[in-house]
Order: structure tokens, then C-alpha cells, then sequence
């Protein structure tokens, strides 16, 4: 039979999302359902001295109010009581009203009086860890109390050591993921049992954060994800849903709260904003001696997943070139400000920025082509310099900081050769009229992903005959409900379309990690194929029973049971004598011997009109090393998604906070200006021939990777263009023409 | 948001009784494009809306070569853009609305309320801020962050008016028909456009309960005309800057010249000086970027909006050169 592995099968989501017919948590409707809607704090900082609610529990149809002076003791997290009488950032939750509808909700919110007492604030994260800057929390704003410090060799040594050395300083703004479906919950009881469905990126974590934020066994807890309308990594905020449930608990009835858009901006969860000033040594041949990034992060008001993020922002100075001696400083900060969280890439985008453009100034400084100083010093298969410092028999962090091993795979050094080939890097020769200017531009990235945590899949063998895949984690818009029946399917030796898929509600899934750090093709694609197999090997081992025939001699394909001797069974009459069959495995996803990393080449060539300031991107390569492709199709999709999407980052998105207020400017589709169409490139992707010895099937990460390279690309493409460097993101018209003005009057 | 009744009056006379006879707090409906975004932000809570899309008689393109152009207020943008006669002899009109948002909102956005829309600085369009507009006594930009905000007049008040089509008709010299309390009257689109010195409250010279009927044109008289948008996206984004120019040229001189800045002042920026010394000038003779740096001479920017002189100045420049071509 042919392998199903490598294959485009069509998306398992695609006609339920084409036609309307896939349900949302959105279109979830229960009998008696009220709508609820959340009370927004107007201060960047203030304690909430008293709620007046008696107007607002008069009004009629009115049926549940939870304040903070009469929520349930609990977290959502460590930082995230279910209300607080502090709230910190203008939109923070204050207090929620269950009503009929939503307009006797929103009329409800507006009779609440609350009396607030204004206490100091800092939006800017550099303020915020200065002596005597406002604490958002008690214990201060830098989280941690001390900056993350990661180096390997001595980094003094290495610029000691250098001939030139190259430094900036570099920012990028806080935006939001912009899911085209805001965040959703709804909340129902049955007696102590407790039912919520929301946009999730993991129905596991959701049920354990929801039962210890409400003080329930987690098994009295069940999440349902349905289709998501996008995730990005971000839709793993609760305290929606937490605060739905107890609206639900006090009115007795089951309740939907569906945030609007500004909300899902301002209370959602955003990339977090950076300051990173960056150091790279090179001899003058072009030899990286030393590179020292140190990168100041606004995680906003909550922690969420920030320490996670500014680590990663650091991986790309500490790991991308070969070199002995790197160092990275990481701050996290808390501000008055919306809170950060996971999105696509975590901090590995604001990294590579400063590290990409670094590097094409050394290159140049060098006398070096970028390309060429990218093949001169880019990591190799063999890994860091230095000592491996893991014990031998553990498994290697995917973002390790010592040297001395090996990667899995790495097919960077192909990335960039066949990207410059196929962008045609070294023949390029722009056409560039009086006032559009063109220019090229590359970066280089790595990534960590793949190995997450425990995972754990069944496979069952219905008493029909046909087969299920179930899995815990959810499809937040990535393929998993393709990909991973595509692996089961491999792994039993049928179609596609025989194995059927159930994924995301916590109680009828095995326990499962988060979709997030690009690790489900991955990680839960070992499980299933590890559950597939050990089905595949009950199944020949009841036919041997059945048939009589040593399983030596029998195979297992599309049809059902076959032997050499041409009898066989069909998976129906296998299913008649054996009923349902299910198993289970559970896999440490990782390797005890390789780093297991994703890498990457992206080329832009951009358009400036110098009139206007603005930048088009005419062409874009991006060439990915994956490992192996299991479905070119999402394949692609997923590169040719991250590029679009970070055309925002790049170029026009940008959460806007008013400094004297604290309030964000500008949470709509309008004005937080994610690209349309019209600003999308022609994008060839390009997949490295890689096998990797350790996925399931030679597969890598994907989901992330192509995040990352595209900001650094296309802004050393404007300065290739303009001789302009831009080092604030978003390379906005008003920030090119400035930089335009400013090199005429040094020219002047 | 708070509830409304909608009305649906059929006559011009009922309309205007709805709006400001009744007692009642009223605005119009046309397209909804911008009134339903300010009742959903809560920057506008009328008690009524008074859908106007019954009456008859606005909804016309009448173009003629001695006449010059009439277009009724209730016409889409989309048949702006696409209509062959002001393609032909208003091509400033045509393609500044083209330029508007989204395929969507030109379909049911009319000219009326392209017009008519309200500013879109993010302080007024807040709840949080009651500014000077709103009628409070603060203009939070000066203070905030005023990147989208204006570079000339702004007196108190830093909005810059957001209509594409305000921009070209200024150029093109029309004047707004409307209908009252006191009947139809004419209104100079100079006039028409009102800034905060004039009325902290209002962009236009409506009176209460007048309603935009029609757009007069003058006839074109073989002027060429062209609008230049300057925006952050391709589509559904208001103008940086913009800039419409409709120039006149006879035997190699220019013989008459009109122009208008958007999105640089409260109101559609008219550019006379710059008009003054275009005209009778042989056009061998002009200077497209003195022109573009003429036109700037008078702007006060703001802290994070300087940028807007050069962009300014690059699209007078650009305007005028592509004309006289």
C-alpha cells in the first residue's frame, strides 16, 4: 500500500469550517443559558475600595453578580486571584454580571459602582525595574528578583579576542495574535459536576486550572475545546471561564461569556514587548568570537507564560552561531499594562531581530556577503563548542545553553543554500526607479520544539471494525486532527480515512500536554504511533488465534487481515470475534544523545517608496528544516501563515498605550493593523531533505519556526533598499521617513 | 451599547421632523458604517435612529459636460468608484473612494456619510477619555500619542478629519446641498467643513436636523485631477495623509489649480497658496518639490507626527508632477 506519511491528505476541520457547520465554543446553546459580560477596571492601577451592586441586582434579569469582596478563595495562578480588590492594567477584571441577555448584562455593568483608590504606575518595563518605580505586585517588578543569566565560556574573553565589534539597541512591540475567534467560555453545573467550553489550546490543563482556581476534584471538572477559530498559542487564559463557572454556580443557570474584540486584545494574551541591546565580536575574517544579547521583557500585568518567553528570547545569541563564548541577560518586568502570554514563537522573534540584524552588520563589517558570513558561522550538526554538562543517561533540554552535543539533525546549512538559490541571492539585481527603492535581505533561525512532555494517546479498535485515534490535545489551527490520524494510519498500515479522530474534551481523552511550543506532530505523534503499533500487534496477534496461522504470516493492511496463504480476515469479522480493542501508550518524547532543534532560511526582497515611507514585500523564500514533511499541504501552510502573520510584527501591528492614562489606543482590527491580502507576498516554501532519527516518521517542529525569521529578513531587505536601518518594530511609514530625513541631514 | 428605535421616514420634510423636531436625541442612518461603530463604543448613544435609505430622489449620478456633476448623498461609494462618468471627468472623486476600507463598507457606505463621519482619534473614540470633543476640557493628544493626528489648525482640538472623499470634493471646488428647517440650501465645501474653533462639537455646518441631500459638481472643463492616499495597509485604513489636486492647462500654462490635504487638519486642508502660485505658471517652469515644501511652510507638528511635513510635502510634489506629465 502506498504511505500515507508525505502525503496531502485534505484537513480532517476543513468542510466543517467552510460551511458553518463546525461548533464553536461560541455556538454552544443550552437550555436557560444567560449571557454574562465582565466590569473592566478604567485604571492602570488603583485598589478596588468597595462595589456597589444594589442597582445593578434590582434590574431585571439579572441574575448572577460576583465582585471581589464575594468571589471564592482561589488562583488561576500564582499572580491570578478569580477576582482581586488590585486590579493592574486598564481592562483588568473587577466584576461580572450573569443576565437574560446581553444588552440587560451590559446595562447591568454599567449600575455597578465601583469606588476605586488610584495608586502609581509604569507602562514602560525599563522604568518599571528602576529604583522606586511602582510595584505591580508585591516583591517588585523585575519577576524573580534578578535577571536570568545564561552563559557559556567567557564572554569578555570572546570580544577580548575580537577584531570588530558590533552593538545596538533594538525594540519590538506588543501585539496581539489577532484570532480571527474571540476568547469564548460557557459554563454549566449538574449538581458538584462542572462543564466548560471554551477556545482552549489544551482541554487538561484548562480542567486542572479551572479545579484548583475552584477548590474541586479535577475529575468533577470536564473542558470541551471544539473547533478553534485560532489559538496561536494564547488561548490559555482561564480566568474567563473561571469566572464564568462561578456565575453559572450563583444563578443557577449555565452561562456564555463571549468577549468582543477589543476585549480579546486587551485581556487576552499578546507577544510580549522587548528592549534587547546586542554584542557580536568577529575577527576580521568573519569569525564569530563572542555574542552577548541582554533583553528587557514586558510581561504587562500577569506572569502567564513569561518566563518561558524571555528564556527563548535568548536561544538564538546563545545557540545559532558556533561559538564558545556567548551570554544572554534576560529581565522580565512587570508593567501597568495587558498582560503577555504565549504566542507563536515566544520571544524567539524579538531574539532574532536583534541577533539577525547584528549579524548582517558584522557581515558587512567583514567585507563578508550575509549569506556567505551565515555559511562561515552558522551551527553546525555537531553542535556548540564545549563540555556537555547533562548526565549521560538524561534527556537534552531542547534549549540547552552548554555545548559539546550534537543535534539530531540540522539542515540549516541546506536552508541557506537552496533559499539564496531559489530567491537567486548572488545574481540579484535590483530594478529601482527615483523614489521606489528595492533591496533584498535573509536571516537565518533556530528553534527549539518537538519533544514536549509526557505524552499519552490510544488507539481502539472499535467493535465495528474500524479504528479511532484519541488524543488530548487540541487542533488549535495547526492540523493535529490530521496529522496525528495520518501517523495512526501509518502505523496500522491502512488509509487515511479509516481512522477516525476524537481530541479535546478532558473527559473521554487521556491526559495530555498543551498545544503549544510547536511539539504535537511530535510529541503526541510518538504516542500515537507507539499506540498504533501495539494495536497493530494485538490485532495480527488475535488473527493468528482466529486463523490459526503464526503472525509471522500475516500482515495487516486496508482490507483487514491478510496471509501468504491467501486467507485472511476482514477487520469487521476480526471485530466480531475479538469487540472493542483499546490501547494505550505513553511516551517521554526526547533523546538522551542530541539536541533535537528546527532551523531556517527566510529571504525578502522588499519595495520602499521613499515619498511615502511605505514598505511592500514583493518576494519572499523560506526554507525550513522540519525534518520530514508528513503533509506538504499544512505544511506549507503553516510557513506561508507564520510569514503573513509576522508581515504584521514587522511592519504595522502594535498594541499603543496612552502614557500619562495607561489605557491601550487601539484594540480593534482597525487600528491594531494586522495585514490584509493585499500585503501578502509571493512565498516559496522550501523543505530541507531532512530525516530526523528521533520524530515519529523524521519529523521536526514546524508549527513556530517560520515565526521567526521574518522580522529580521524583511528590515535588513529595507536597509539593503533605503541604507536605512530600522531597529523599533513595526517598520511603520512614520519610522522610515524619519530615518530617511535623518541620513539627508547627516548627509547634509 | 444602549437600545434605539429606528425610524423610517419617506420625505425629506418627515426626515428632518424625526431629527430635530421630535425631542427626541436623533442621528442619522444611512450606511451604518460609522454610526453603528460609535453606538457599539458607546461615543454616540442616540435615543433614534433615523434611517433615511426611503427617501427618494438621493440616491442619482447626473453628470453633464455643461452642467458639470450631481451625485445624491444616499449613492454607495462603490458606484463612485466605479461610475464611468466621474471616472472620466472627476477621476480625484473616483479614486478617493475607492481608497475608503474595505470592498464591504464602500458597498453600503454613501457619499452622505462618507461626508459626515465622525473623527477617529483614539481619544474621542474611547470611553475613557471625556475630551474637548466630547465636552470635556482636555485634548488628550497633546500630551498622548498623536502619530494620526493633525499638523495644521487643530485649535485645541488635534483631530484630523477622516473622509477621503472630503479631500477630493475640496479640490474639485463642490458644494453640499442639504435640507432643512429652512428648505435646501448650497453650502461651498469650504464652508461646509467646519474646525473646532468654529464648533468643538461638530465637523460640518449642519444645522440641527439638516440632512446632506446632494454633491454639486462644478463642470470639469478639461481640469485633470488626481487623490494620492498614503496608509500604513493597502485596505481598511484611514489616510496618513492624503492629497487630491485637480489642475487646469491651457497652451502649456497652468490656468487654474485647486488643492486639499487630508488627514492633516480638523477639516479637508485646502492648499490656495500653493494653487496661487501654480497658476499662470508655464509649466516647464514648476517645481513639483517646491511646491510640496510651500505647502507644509504653515504646519505646527506634534511630537510623533513631524513625519507627516515630509509625507506632506512628498505627495503635493507627486500629485502635481504626475499631472502636468
Amino acid at each position: 500500500m502506498n504511505s500515507v506519511i508525505g502525503q496531502s491528505v485534505p484537513r480532517r476541520d476543513l468542510t466543517g469550517k467552510l460551511t458553518g457547520d463546525a461548533k464553536y465554543a461560541a455556538d454552544v446553546q443550552l437550555p436557560g443559558m444567560l449571557a454574562g459580560k465582565i466590569l473592566r477596571s478604567p485604571h492602570a492601577h488603583a485598589t478596588v475600595v468597595a462595589v456597589d451592586t444594589s442597582a445593578a441586582s434590582e434590574l431585571p434579569g439579572v441574575y448572577a453578580i460576583v465582585t471581589p469582596f464575594d468571589v471564592p478563595d482561589g488562583n488561576i495562578a500564582p499572580d491570578v486571584p478569580i477576582l482581586d480588590t488590585e486590579v493592574r492594567f486598564v481592562g483588568d477584571e473587577v466584576a461580572a454580571v450573569a443576565a437574560e441577555d446581553e444588552f440587560i448584562a451590559q446595562h447591568a455593568l454599567e449600575l455597578i459602582q465601583v469606588e476605586y483608590a488610584q495608586l502609581p504606575f509604569v507602562t514602560d518595563p525599563r522604568a518599571a525595574i528602576e529604583p522606586g518605580a511602582p510595584p505591580v505586585h508585591a516583591g517588585g517588578n523585575l519577576v524573580g528578583g534578578e535577571p536570568i543569566i545564561l552563559e557559556r565560556g567567557n564572554v569578555e574573553e570572546g570580544f577580548a579576542e575580537a577584531d570588530i565589534i558590533l552593538e545596538d539597541s533594538f525594540s519590538t512591540p506588543a501585539h496581539s495574535g489577532a484570532a480571527l475567534e474571540p476568547r469564548v467560555a460557557v459554563a454549566s453545573w449538574d449538581g458538584d459536576d462542572l462543564t466548560v467550553w471554551k477556545s482552549s489550546r489544551g482541554v487538561h490543563q484548562d480542567q486542572l486550572l479551572l479545579s484548583l482556581a475552584l477548590g474541586m476534584p479535577r475529575d468533577s471538572v470536564r473542558v470541551i475545546g471544539g473547533a478553534m477559530g485560532a489559538g496561536y498559542g494564547n488561548k490559555d487564559e482561564t480566568r474567563l471561564s473561571v469566572i464564568t463557572a462561578v456565575l453559572a454556580q450563583r444563578a443557577g443557570r449555565p452561562v456564555k461569556i463571549e468577549t468582543t474584540r477589543e476585549e480579546e486584545i486587551v485581556a487576552g494574551r499578546h507577544r510580549h514587548g522587548t528592549f534587547t541591546t546586542l554584542k557580536m565580536g568577529v575577527k576580521s575574517d568573519g569569525t564569530v568570537t563572542a555574542v552577548h544579547a541582554e533583553t528587557i521583557m514586558d510581561t504587562g500585568a500577569y506572569l502567564s507564560s513569561g518566563p518561558g518567553v524571555v528564556r527563548r528570547a535568548g536561544q538564538g545569541a546563545l545557540y545559532l552561531y558556533r561559538c564558545p563564548n556567548v551570554r544572554y541577560d534576560g529581565y522580565l518586568t512587570y508593567t501597568n499594562t495587558p498582560s503577555g502570554g504565549s504566542y507563536r514563537a515566544l520571544g524567539a522573534p524579538q531574539g532574532h531581530f536583534a541577533l539577525e540584524l547584528i549579524a548582517d552588520r558584522a557581515a558587512k563589517a567583514a567585507g563578508m556577503d550575509p549569506v556567505e558570513f551565515r555559511l562561515k558561522n552558522h551551527v553546525g550538526p555537531e553542535g556548540q563548542p564545549g563540555e556537555r554538562t547533562t548526565p549521560a543517561n538524561e534527556i537534552i533540554d531542547t534549549q540547552p545553553l552548554e555545548g559539546g552535543i550534537p543535534f539530531s539533525s540540522n539542515g540549516l546549512r541546506e536552508c541557506i543554500e537552496r533559499g539564496a538559490e531559489a530567491f537567486g541571492w548572488s545574481d540579484y539585481s535590483p530594478s529601482s526607479e527615483e523614489n521606489l527603492k528595492r533591496g533584498k535581505g535573509m536571516a537565518i533561525l533556530i528553534y527549539r520544539g518537538g519533544p514536549g512532555g509526557r505524552s499519552i494517546a490510544r488507539m481502539r479498535f472499535e467493535q465495528d471494525g474500524t479504528f479511532t485515534m484519541i488524543s488530548g490535545v487540541m487542533d488549535v489551527g495547526e492540523g493535529s486532527s490530521t496529522v496525528l490520524p495520518q501517523i495512526a494510519a501509518e502505523a496500522l498500515g491502512v488509509d487515511y480515512d479509516q481512522v477516525a479522530e476524537t481530541l479535546g474534551d478532558s473527559a473521554i481523552t487521556p491526559d495530555s500536554p498543551i498545544t503549544a511550543g510547536s511539539t504535537v506532530t511530535f510529541s503526541a505523534g510518538l504516542a500515537v504511533k507507539q499506540a498504533a503499533e501495539d494495536l497493530r500487534s494485538r490485532l495480527l496477534s488475535s488473527a493468528s488465534d482466529v486463523l490459526d496461522l503464526p503472525q509471522s504470516d500475516l500482515e495487516l493492511d486496508t482490507s483487514g487481515i491478510v496471509s501468504q496463504s491467501g486467507r485472511g480476515l476482514s477487520f469487521a469479522d476480526l471485530a466480531e470475534r475479538t469487540g472493542s480493542v483499546e490501547v494505550e501508550a505513553s511516551v517521554s518524547p526526547g533523546s538522551t544523545d542530541f539536541i533535537v532543534n528546527s532551523f531556517g532560511a527566510h529571504f525578502a526582497e522588499v519595495e520602499v517608496d521613499t515619498d511615502t515611507g511605505a514598505v511592500r514585500v514583493l518576494r519572499y523564500v523560506a526554507a525550513h528544516d522540519s525534518g520530514r514533511i508528513l503533509n506538504p499541504r499544512l505544511a506549507v501552510n503553516q510557513v506561508e501563515g507564520g510569514v503573513s502573520q509576522m508581515l504584521g510584527f514587522t511592519l504595522t501591528e502594535q498594541m499603543l498605550t496612552d502614557p500619562a492614562h495607561g489605557a491601550t489606543l487601539n484594540a480593534s482590527f482597525l487600528e491594531h493593523k494586522s495585514p490584509t491580502i493585499l500585503e501578502y507576498p509571493d512565498i516559496e516554501v522550501i523543505f530541507a531533505d531532512v530525516i530526523d532519527p528521533i520524530g515519529p516518521y523524521g519529523a521536526k517542529a514546524l508549527g513556530e519556526p517560520p515565526s521567526v525569521g521574518v522580522a529580521p529578513a524583511v528590515v535588513n531587505a529595507i536597509r539593503d533598499a533605503t541604507s536605512v536601518e530600522v531597529l523599533d518594530l513595526p517598520a511603520t511609514p512614520d519610522r522610515i521617513l524619519n530615518l530617511l530625513a535623518e541620513l539627508e541631514d547627516g548627509d547634509a | 451599547m444602549k437600545p434605539f428605535q429606528v425610524l423610517r421616514p419617506t420625505t425629506l420634510d418627515a426626515a428632518t421632523d424625526a431629527l430635530s423636531g421630535s425631542g427626541i436625541d436623533a442621528s442619522i442612518l444611512a450606511g451604518g458604517t460609522d454610526i453603528l461603530g460609535e453606538v457599539k463604543e458607546g461615543t454616540a448613544s442616540p435615543a433614534a435612529l433615523v434611517d433615511i435609505t426611503g427617501l427618494q430622489g438621493l440616491s442619482e449620478i447626473q453628470i453633464s459636460q455643461k452642467d458639470g456633476a450631481s451625485i445624491g448623498s444616499l449613492v454607495a461609494l462603490a458606484q463612485i468608484e466605479t461610475d464611468l462618468g466621474i471616472q472620466e471627468h472627476y477621476p480625484a472623486l473616483s479614486q478617493s473612494a475607492a481608497s475608503v476600507a474595505t470592498p464591504q463598507i464602500r458597498n453600503v457606505g454613501t457619499l452622505g456619510g462618507n461626508l459626515c463621519q465622525r473623527p477617529r482619534c483614539w481619544y474621542y473614540r474611547s470611553p475613557l477619555f471625556n475630551c474637548l470633543k466630547k465636552g470635556g476640557d482636555t485634548c488628550y493628544a497633546v500630551q498622548g500619542l498623536n502619530k494620526y493626528h493633525a499638523i495644521f489648525g487643530g485649535d485645541g482640538c488635534h483631530i484630523v478629519h477622516p473622509s477621503d472623499t472630503a479631500v477630493a470634493l475640496t479640490a474639485l471646488n463642490a458644494s453640499i446641498e442639504t435640507f432643512g428647517d429652512r428648505g435646501l440650501r448650497q453650502t461651498d465645501i469650504s464652508q461646509f467643513f467646519v474646525g473646532p474653533e468654529t464648533n468643538i462639537l461638530s465637523e460640518t455646518a449642519l444645522a440641527p436636523g439638516e440632512i446632506v441631500t446632494r454633491v454639486v459638481l462644478p463642470p470639469a472643463a478639461g481640469a485633470r485631477s488626481i487623490y494620492l492616499k498614503a496608509k500604513e495597509r493597502q485596505a481598511y485604513d484611514f489616510a496618513l495623509v492624503s492629497v487630491a489636486a485637480s489642475v487646469t492647462v491651457e497652451d502649456s500654462t497652468i490656468t487654474g489649480a485647486r488643492l486639499a490635504l487630508g488627514g492633516v487638519a480638523p477639516v479637508p486642508y485646502a492648499l490656495p497658496e500653493v494653487a496661487a502660485a501654480m497658476v499662470g505658471t508655464p509649466v516647464s517652469d514648476v517645481s513639483p518639490r517646491d511646491l510640496g515644501q510651500l505647502a507644509v511652510r504653515d504646519a505646527r507638528p506634534m511630537t510623533d507626527n513631524t513625519y507627516k511635513m515630509r509625507l506632506s510635502s512628498n505627495l503635493v510634489a507627486r500629485a502635481v508632477a504626475t499631472l502636468l506629465k
